[in-house]
């Protein structure tokens, strides 16, 4: 088992040659510019009254740039900050569509109306002249979450051992991040492998079949639009393994997809994370591998939580956009180093 | 009953049963007219069923095959990495027009599904050693139930790689709103994709079928038995004949029903118009036929009635009467023959009646002349002995006179009653009617002849109807009827006998009988023995009998005999009760 702090490390350098690659492939030499205005499109509402001061995304953005102009759950626009610690970015602004569903910003990305737009977990990577794709490390947690009315272990079970993970990350999520039955990355983690996450659909159909016929269906929901394909894929795994899952627009599901961004690439901080953002007991800390495994084996005991896939952080970048990567491997902006096509010299 | 209600009768019936017959017959015709308009128009809607369900196979067939031999089709078949194309087939199956599609790879994979996307990954078996065919029907699982669906495969052929294009299209509501129906026609479709029968896969052109549960039977009998099947459904207006089809599967597998109802409401209507027309145009018809029959009866019946007419006037003795001939028809030749027969009656009678003055003055004459000739003999005989005593026995001539002239005295006194029985016969007085108790008489009389029927060794008896009611009578007219009638039967019985006198009373009046046991008399005898002047006795004027039929007749009565010779006599005459 490899260091987590090893393995970012050696994240670093293979972004940083993409980067490169990229950079030389797209604009042949350039140097950089000042000036210009970045055109990003979420799709968070932002509907707080001010802006966000943490998490990821818009409060990355808080050291290089200063807000000056905030539309909650429309615009945000960020200009350059001659202070910065790092010295003033390349970009004058930066200007930030909110509500912006994915398939409108691959719209708009198509048609040069915005340069960095974010990408859904199943969104096809088309690669156009010019455009590039940043990706993060796999922070993002794709798990199945059950509510306390499916109390029979034996269905939870059974819904875990019949999910092909390896269909849907082949199909609908183009191979993107990793098939998991962990909570954590394998590259945060380094044992992600030793959780089983093969179909076992004869045992599984043992196991619903043990179970009483009214345990057997249950009401399934998700957060996202974006994973009603996956959610249709799990139903029809779930089918065939004998349960039957009604698929709900209502928050109040019997089980749920849901995503989680892992905050830290320190494991015990990202378990904790995980665990208190998927309501799971706070594990207790340790200070081996051993026992962050034992740790993460007891969260996932009773199957209350079925992980599937750890996925990145996706962004579609265009033509025009120089520099960068715009994100580190955790998924942060990083948009000072970057600036755009047709700006001042 | 008269001619005229019978012949009413014969005609009401005779129209009634014309027009009960004409309804029945245009009834019949009308109703197996309308049941061969619905065939055909059965005929016709189940010919363009199949006509589109072709149609839209050759359209599925042109789709999918336009969709083997795209370019997209060869990439994807020769792409090493199918996943990629996962997404592709809703958008092909947008830009063909169909339902359903599904990109499968040649070992039976689905790549790409439209209808259910989540399905990639999955094996489609029946795919396995597939050969080109025509469109087909075919059970399609959706993720949100199944559903029936006119389908065809194509193939790409790309190398050593095979894909193959599963389209199809739903055959749901929007596949039966395109057809063209006739009004008072519907057609319903039944997707047999259960394995028991569900009421919610029964459905039309507008959806689900509401009230689904009155074509279950008709359904399960095609299910049982998959062949063209007929079922009136519903009653009254809402009655409808369901031809059900069904439509079978790849594998001869019943998939679907297809039912085609034509309302029976057009026949329903025209049913009850037809009988509200029957009921009214019978009604008129009766009316009028019954009027027509009564004036045509009645144009019949009057000359019969008007011959029944002169027929009673001449029962009743105007032998004169004669009827008006209207027509040379058979009534009028038949009132031809009564005239010719009244007149040929009256003739007759004229004759007869002359025949039978001629034949009672000869009887009178002979009966006066044989009552006349008893006492002019002794006369005669007396007058000669008085002569031949003065001429040859002058002392004695005296004594001859005094003799002579006592019997000629006598004599003449026989004649002089013969003379006034002649005269009373002639003169019968008018009774003088009143309540008279027959009983009594009967017992008078019979206590009168109390000492001559002793003589005569008769045994008298009398059988008198203590209820008998008293009658409007001439007392003493009756008294010598009676005693006629007790006379009569003594002289019938001169070697004794029984002489019985019975009253009874009859229907409307009186009876009374007076029985010997005589020598009886001949049907002959019994026949004119109420004739003037007639006798069967040695003695007699033969003017008693006819003076108790004359008596009799004055009083309304009627006289009869009932005899057999050897077996006695019966009188029996008949009164009218009081009035």
């Amino acid at each position: 088992m490899r260091e987590p702090e090893n393995m970012l490390h050696m994240y670093s350098r293979w972004c940083a040659v993409l980067s490169i690659a990229a950079a030389v492939t797209a604009a042949g030499a350039t140097r950089p510019r000042y000036g210009g205005t970045l055109r990003v499109e979420v799709r968070a509402a932002g509907e707080a009254a001010d802006p966000p001061q943490t998490g990821r995304g818009m409060a990355d953005l808080a050291d290089a740039f200063t807000i000056t102009r905030w539309e909650a759950g429309r615009i945000a626009v960020y200009s350059a900050n001659d202070n910065a610690s790092g010295g003033r970015p390349y970009l004058d602004t930066v200007e930030i569509q909110m509500a912006r569903p994915l398939r409108e910003q691959a719209i708009d990305l198509e048609l040069g109306k915005a340069d960095v737009v974010e990408l859904g977990v199943n969104e096809p990577r088309r690669t156009a002249a010019g455009r590039k794709t940043w990706t993060s490390a796999p922070v993002r947690l794709m798990a199945l979450v059950f509510g306390p009315r499916v109390t029979d272990e034996r269905i939870r079970e059974a819904l875990a051992l019949a999910v092909d993970r390896a269909a849907i990350h082949n199909v609908l999520l183009q191979r993107q991040g990793e098939i998991s039955g962990a909570l954590l990355p394998q590259w945060i983690s380094g044992y992600a492998f030793l959780f089983p996450t093969g179909v076992e659909m004869n045992r599984a159909r043992s196991l619903v079949a043990a179970s009483p016929a009214s345990a057997r269906a249950f009401s399934f929901g998700f957060e996202d639009a974006g994973l009603r394909q996956i959610a249709e894929r799990v139903v029809l795994n779930a089918r065939d393994a004998g349960l039957t899952l009604a698929v709900s627009a209502s928050g109040n599901s019997d089980v749920k997809l849901v995503e989680i961004r892992i905050g830290s690439d320190e494991p015990w901080r990202a378990l904790g994370g995980v665990a208190a953002a998927l309501g799971l007991p706070e594990p207790a800390r340790g200070d081996s591998p051993e026992a962050l495994l034992a740790a993460e084996r007891g969260l996932l005991t009773g199957f209350r939580v079925i992980p599937l896939f750890h996925l990145p952080e996706s962004y579609g970048v265009g033509a025009r956009v120089r520099g960068g990567p715009g994100i580190t491997p955790l998924g942060a902006w990083r948009f000072g180093d970057l600036w755009v096509e047709g700006s001042r010299p | 009953m008269t001619l005229r209600t019978r012949l009413l009768l014969i005609f009401t019936v005779v129209v009634v049963a014309t027009v009960a017959l004409v309804e029945g017959l245009v009834s019949r015709t009308t109703r197996n007219a309308f049941e061969r308009m619905e065939n055909q128009r059965v005929d016709a809607l189940v010919t363009q069923f199949r006509r589109e369900f072709a149609r839209r196979g050759e359209e599925i067939v042109r789709a999918v095959n336009s969709i083997a031999t795209s370019d997209a089709a060869t990439t994807i078949a020769l792409s090493p990495d199918p996943a990629a194309h996962y997404n592709e087939a809703p958008a092909l199956a947008v830009a063909h027009g169909l339902d359903l599609l599904e990109l499968v790879a040649g070992d039976g994979t689905i790549i790409s599904s439209a209808e259910w996307p989540a399905r990639f990954g999955y094996k489609e078996e029946w795919l396995a050693g597939w050969k080109p065919r025509g469109a087909f029907l075919r059970r399609e699982e959706l993720s949100d139930g199944v559903t029936l669906a006119l389908a065809a495969v194509g193939e790409t052929q790309a190398g050593d790689h095979t894909l193959y294009i599963a389209g199809g299209q739903r055959l749901d509501r929007e596949f039966l709103s395109t057809l063209v129906l006739p009004t008072g026609m519907r057609v319903l479709l039944y997707r047999n994709l259960e394995a028991h029968v569900s009421a919610a896969e029964l459905i039309d052109a507008q959806g689900q079928v509401q009230q689904a549960a009155e074509f279950l039977p008709l359904i399960e009998e095609v299910r049982k038995q998959p062949r063209e099947t007929a079922q009136m459904l519903g009653s009254g207006t809402a009655a409808e004949t369901f031809h059900a089809l069904p439509l079978m599967g790849n594998a001869s597998n019943l998939l679907g029903i297809l039912l085609i109802g034509s309302s029976r409401a057009e026949l329903v209507e025209l049913e009850a118009f037809l009988r509200y027309t029957g009921v009214v145009l019978a009604g008129g018809g009766i009316l009028v036929g019954l009027v027509l029959a009564w004036w045509a009866t009645a144009r019949v019946t009057r000359p019969v009635q008007a011959l029944a007419v002169s027929a009673g006037k001449v029962a009743a003795g105007e032998w004169n009467t004669t009827v008006e001939v209207a027509s040379g028809d058979e009534v009028g030749q038949l009132a031809r023959a009564f005239n010719h027969m009244t007149r040929e009656l009256a003739a007759q009678r004229e004759r007869l009646v002359q025949a039978e003055r001629v034949a009672a003055w000869r009887e009178l004459a002979r009966r006066l002349a044989h009552e006349l000739k008893n006492p002019l003999f002794p006369l005669q005989i007396t007058v000669e002995n008085m002569q031949r005593a003065r001429e040859q026995y002058p002392q004695e001539f005296d004594e001859a006179f005094r003799e002579g002239t006592a019997t000629l005295i006598a004599e003449l006194g026989n004649l002089k009653q013969i003379i006034g029985r002649f005269s009373d016969f002639a003169k019968m007085p008018a009774p003088h009617m009143q309540k008279v108790n027959l009983n009594e008489l009967a017992a008078e009389t019979m206590k009168l002849f109390e000492a001559q029927l002793a003589q005569a060794q008769i045994t008298a008896s009398t059988e008198l109807d203590a209820a008998l009611p008293r009658t409007f009578a001439d007392p003493e007219q009756m008294t010598r009827v009676l005693r006629n009638l007790v006379l009569n039967a003594i002289d019938a019985m001169p070697g004794g006998g029984k002489l019985t006198i019975r009253t009874r009373a009859s229907e409307g009046g009186v009876r009374l009988e007076v029985s010997d046991t005589g020598q009886g008399l001949t049907p002959e005898e019994c026949e004119r023995l109420f004739t003037p002047y007639y006798t069967t006795k040695t003695h007699g004027t033969g003017l008693g009998l006819a003076i108790v039929q004359s008596v009799i007749s004055d009083h309304h009565g009627r006289i009869s005999v009932e005899s057999q010779p050897g077996k006695g006599a019966t009188f029996r005459i008949e009164l009218p009760g009081e009035a």
